[in-house]
């Protein structure tokens, strides 16, 4: 007996792909005929009971979609896409339609922003990151970067270490938005990824440029004592290193940070860091935060979110400034007697100060983009500040000896340099688009707006177009004239350029993001009903002129329950083949329209505004996940959903047999 | 015959006198006032005007202008007609469309009238050899798919032709250029000839064509889908008429029976599609030329909309209503030709 292989799931797909693309023959050859199980013919009183084979029209057509895998699997499709794009969103970080993000701009999609190289896992000595890539120092002077190796465009990659880098003892390294530098044990200075703001090297460009400050010439020539360095630290384009005698070395994009030159040649410095604008620091004194500009940061308070603070001289009442961490917009202090304090502006989402256990105070904070993770003396690390991507969430962690934030990851290590924990932002599923927003969650959010403008556009279009098909075949004579040639004025607008006139009509009035979403819906509903009156009205005049209308009349049948049970079920099969048709047919128009511009408008996203930059050749080869995922699927979508609209109209036909 | 054409003709009048009603009242809510601003600029070159001086006269002029361009009166209905050409303005003189007067394009500078041409010619020439491509290759493999039902062409045909009819046709678009352009390096991305070329003669000829090979693939390829579905389903329902097996019961062969019996009966459906497409030529592809910038009546008609040059795209508009309601007459007379059961003298 010939064995017999086990079904399983993928032997069932593959089934159904060969049968689908090459036929049943190649289905029989490959996979072997399928057993039919034999009818036994019960005979009752005599002859042959076939009364189960007789089935209800509605059990018949669900028994015939059923039989369709490919529609079935649409089906499934088009569920699951429905469900993930409004049920999801509750499950997801949080997300809103203007969200912008410098540093994270056009990220390609990957879920390694946080994976820290085994290597480097026991033996931590230090990690920094500021934008899309994180770099690590071992203990024993080795350098690994990991996240996203790719600068934007440039063809540059942060990951290729050089040479001379991976072959030096490293002590010190801090990375910026697209570059890394690094000091050797004997002083050198290395650095690395792009230097078109005079990042790390001087070139006769760097010097020409009146925006830019070169690297100073003691720390390109390695003069400095690595034994007195407190801090090096990178911003957005600019770098600084920090001596514990105060001297300050900061170089690199002046038109980044406006008052870069402020700090150049400072020498009373006992702390700096960037903002994203701004460099601030920490002068002799102790007391109030140096930005040389008059007026920013002088106000402070304990908790994220009690307001703009008192006065900083009145705040501190004595007690001195002893680190200063920054995130993009705000700025945490560390005061003598381990307090903390915060001064700036925060994200809407943030997650408020933990109140500490008795005798516990901060050791060390750190900080990201938006959040800050600090390190107390109990050897626990908690996390506060902006919470977008869950950075500020942190897990319990014991024993820790040194914490390292940045960009939107943390990570708490012990005194041997074990990685205990790790927490933030793992990566962008899709990527990021040129504002630095999460397209995942953009597609999830344009999903449901593509959606909602789609269904209630068809629905707009059933209500009326089915109307008015009623009244056209019930009346018939003079109404059905006019009414038919009501809809022949509507189906003679072409659609695209009557849409962009009253787009550009509606720019003029001032709508809110909603009303002009109602009224693409109101649009779209409005010129898209006739084929619905059409339908409607043909399928009333057969039902009318059908045997079994004048059966019912000449039984004597109210005229009301003959429209009602008789000729509304059949237009109510055509009806609903032609609303799942009208349905993609609308999500096409609508994503169309928005891709011109003239339809859903950023901030709002929608599957077609979403992929609008892909109309630029260079950005749609350089920035691919920018649109091949959203395309991908409105595709999908659109297909299924066609699929079960066609799949429906076959199985709904009473002539169309099974042999297809 | 000729009763129903008339009575078509006059029909269609009334219909686009509808439609351009209402897509002149539309216009008329745009806040634009011309009379206003050349009243402006023209009070500007006098400078030694005082201000009281300046009031007056600004309303002097402003009724000038306002005479000048028709607008001196809120009624919707005489603004219609004088832009129609059949009510006179204050100075008596009648002049609207009716007249040859299709209003002047800020944007080119130059009678609205004179800067259509062009474009028109561009696009009707993308348009028809589009239009003979696609039904080239979509009748043919239509029809083979019908007759081949539910083999394994006809299924792979029915899938990608699924894709394609599913697919917004920008994202056809982009991957093409990607394809093309990007990775291939095959066509240029845009334009109509290479920037600051002067070729001539034969030279010039074959940089036009390279640029317009890709719109041109693009659109083909865009159209294919659609009506390779529609061309099939009308086959498959022409090869189950009665007549069809009465054919095949005479005996008669399989070709004849399909390119003569079914074929015949497969076309009426397809008319409105064949004539639309030929009328639609005209029209242009907006996002296809916005995108290629294929300066056609659709990028002309995009770009008059994003400058807000009013009688420009009063004009298109009027034009593509116009042929919208004329496809309509030609589809209704070709059904008649085709269909002999159709009598159009009814």
């Amino acid at each position: 007996m010939e064995k017999k292989k086990r079904e399983n799931v993928f032997r069932v797909l593959a089934r159904w792909f060969v049968r689908f693309f090459f036929g049943l023959k190649y289905e029989e050859k490959w996979f072997g005929k399928k057993e039919q199980p034999k009818k036994e013919i019960v005979f009752k009183n005599g002859v042959p009971d076939d009364s189960e084979l007789i089935v209800s029209p509605t059990r018949q057509i669900f028994n015939r979609f059923i039989e369709r895998k490919f529609a079935v699997f649409s089906v499934f499709v088009v569920l699951v896409m429905f469900a993930v794009v409004f049920i999801a969103p509750n499950f997801m970080t949080k997300y809103y339609d203007a969200y912008t993000e410098t540093t994270q701009k056009d990220l390609p999609p990957t879920m390694a922003l946080m994976s820290v190289p085994g290597a480097l896992k026991n033996n931590i000595k230090m990690i920094d990151s500021f934008g899309s890539f994180s770099v690590g120092l071992s203990n024993d002077g080795k350098v690994y970067v990991w996240g996203i190796g790719q600068i934007g465009a440039t063809g540059i990659n942060i990951k290729e270490i050089p040479e001379e880098v991976k072959n030096a003892k490293i002590a010190y390294v801090a990375a910026g938005q697209d570059h890394i530098i690094a000091i050797g044990e004997d002083g050198t200075f290395y650095g690395w990824g792009s230097n078109r703001f005079g990042q790390y090297a001087v070139t006769d460009a760097v010097l020409e440029n009146p925006n830019l400050e070169p690297v100073p010439d003691a720390v390109l020539n390695g003069e400095i004592d690595v034994s007195h360095i407190k801090r090096v630290t990178c911003g957005y384009q600019a770098s600084a290193i920090l001596m514990d005698d105060g001297t300050l070395y900061i170089w690199g994009n002046k038109q980044a940070y406006a008052n870069l030159t402020s700090f150049i040649g400072k020498t009373n410095i006992t702390d700096v860091d960037f903002t994203l604008n701004y460099v601030v620091g920490l002068d002799k004194k102790q007391t109030s935060i140096y930005s040389g500009t008059r007026g920013l940061y002088n106000m402070a308070r304990e908790k994220i979110t009690t307001g703009k603070g008192v006065k900083m001289s009145e705040f501190l009442n004595g007690r001195k400034i002893t680190e200063v961490r920054a995130t993009s917009t705000s700025i945490c202090m560390l005061l003598s007697d381990g307090s903390i304090a915060f001064t700036g502006d925060f994200q809407s989402d943030v997650v408020e100060v933990p109140t500490l256990e008795e005798g516990e105070y901060f050791v060390d904070i750190e900080s990201g983009t938006y959040h800050y993770t600090g390190l107390t003396n109990f050897g626990h690390v908690y996390s506060f500040g902006g919470d977008h991507y869950h950075q500020a969430t942190a897990p319990t962690v014991e024993g820790a000896k040194k914490v390292f934030a940045g960009a939107f990851q943390s990570y708490a290590v012990d005194g041997s340099g074990k990685l205990l924990d790790k927490w933030g932002l793992r990566g962008y599923l899709f990527g990021t688009d040129d504002r630095g927003a999460d397209i995942a969650s953009r597609v999830v959010a344009g999903g449901q707006i593509t959606m909602t403008v789609g269904a209630v556009a068809v629905i707009i279009e059933i209500v009326i177009g089915v109307s008015i098909g009623l009244l056209a075949g019930f009346f018939g004579g003079p109404v059905d004239i006019f009414l038919m040639r009501v809809a022949e004025v509507f189906s003679s607008i072409p659609l695209y350029p009557f849409m962009l006139i009253l787009s550009s009509l509606l720019a003029q009035v001032s709508l809110t993001t909603d009303q002009r979403l109602y009224m693409i819906m109101v649009i779209l509903g409005i010129l898209g009903w006739p084929g619905f009156a059409y339908i409607t009205r043909a399928q009333v005049l057969v039902a009318r002129e059908s045997e079994y209308v004048t059966a019912a009349q000449a039984m004597g049948v109210k005229e009301s329950r003959i429209a009602f049970k008789h000729i509304l079920p059949n237009i109510i099969s055509v009806i609903l083949v032609n609303m799942t048709l009208s349905f993609a047919a609308s999500m096409q128009t609508e994503t169309s329209l928005s891709f011109l511009g003239f339809g859903v408008n950023y901030p709002q996203p929608s599957w077609g505004n979403m992929l609008s930059r892909a109309s630029n050749a260079t950005a749609a080869i350089n920035f691919w996940w920018q649109w091949v995922f959203t395309s991908t699927i409105l595709v999908l979508t659109t297909v299924c959903i066609n699929t079960i609209g066609d799949t429906l109209r076959d199985v709904m036909d009473p002539k169309s047999t099974n042999d297809k | 015959m000729g009763r129903y054409i008339a009575k078509r003709l006059l029909y269609m009048l009334f219909v686009f006198l509808l439609l351009t009603f209402v897509l002149f009242v539309l216009y008329q809510m745009m806040p634009a006032n011309r009379a206003y601003t050349d009243a402006r600029t023209e009070l500007q070159t006098m400078k030694q005007l005082s201000e009281e001086e300046k009031a007056t006269k600004f309303d002097e002029l402003y009724l000038k202008y306002q005479r000048m361009y028709g607008t001196d009166t809120d009624n919707k209905l005489v603004l219609y007609l004088r832009w129609l050409g059949v009510y006179p303005y204050y100075d008596g003189h009648v002049s609207g469309i009716l007249e040859g007067n299709f209003g002047f394009s800020y944007e080119y500078n130059k009678p609205v009238i004179d800067v259509i041409p062009s474009h028109l010619r561009n696009t009707f020439l993308l348009g028809v050899i589009t239009e003979v491509a696609v039904l080239g290759i979509t009748i043919p493999l239509g029809i083979r798919c019908a007759v081949k039902k539910g083999s394994r062409f006809d299924r792979f045909t029915q899938f990608f032709t699924l894709i394609g009819f599913s697919t917004p046709s920008f994202i056809i678009y982009i991957i093409f250029i990607v394809f093309f352009c990007s990775i291939l390096h095959w066509f240029p991305v845009s334009g109509m000839k290479t920037p600051g070329s002067s070729y001539t003669g034969f030279r010039a000829v074959l940089d036009v064509l390279h640029h317009v090979a890709l719109p041109t693939i693009c659109l083909t390829f865009g159209s294919l889908a659609g009506i390779t579905r529609i061309c099939r389903a009308s086959m498959i329902d022409a090869l189950n008429l009665d007549c069809i097996r009465t054919a095949r019961a005479k005996g008669l062969t399989e070709k004849v029976v399909i390119y003569s019996h079914a074929w015949r009966n497969a076309l009426i459906p397809m008319v409105s599609i064949i004539v639309g497409g030929f009328f639609g030529t005209i029209s242009g592809a907006i996002i296809l030329e916005q995108m290629f910038g294929f300066k056609g009546m659709g990028l002309l008609f995009f770009s008059s909309v994003m400058t807000a040059d009013y009688d420009m795209i009063m004009f298109l508009e009027v034009i593509y209503t116009f042929i919208g309601l004329f496809a309509n007459l030609v589809t209704d007379l070709c059904y008649g030709i085709v269909d002999p059961r159709v009598r159009i003298s009814k």
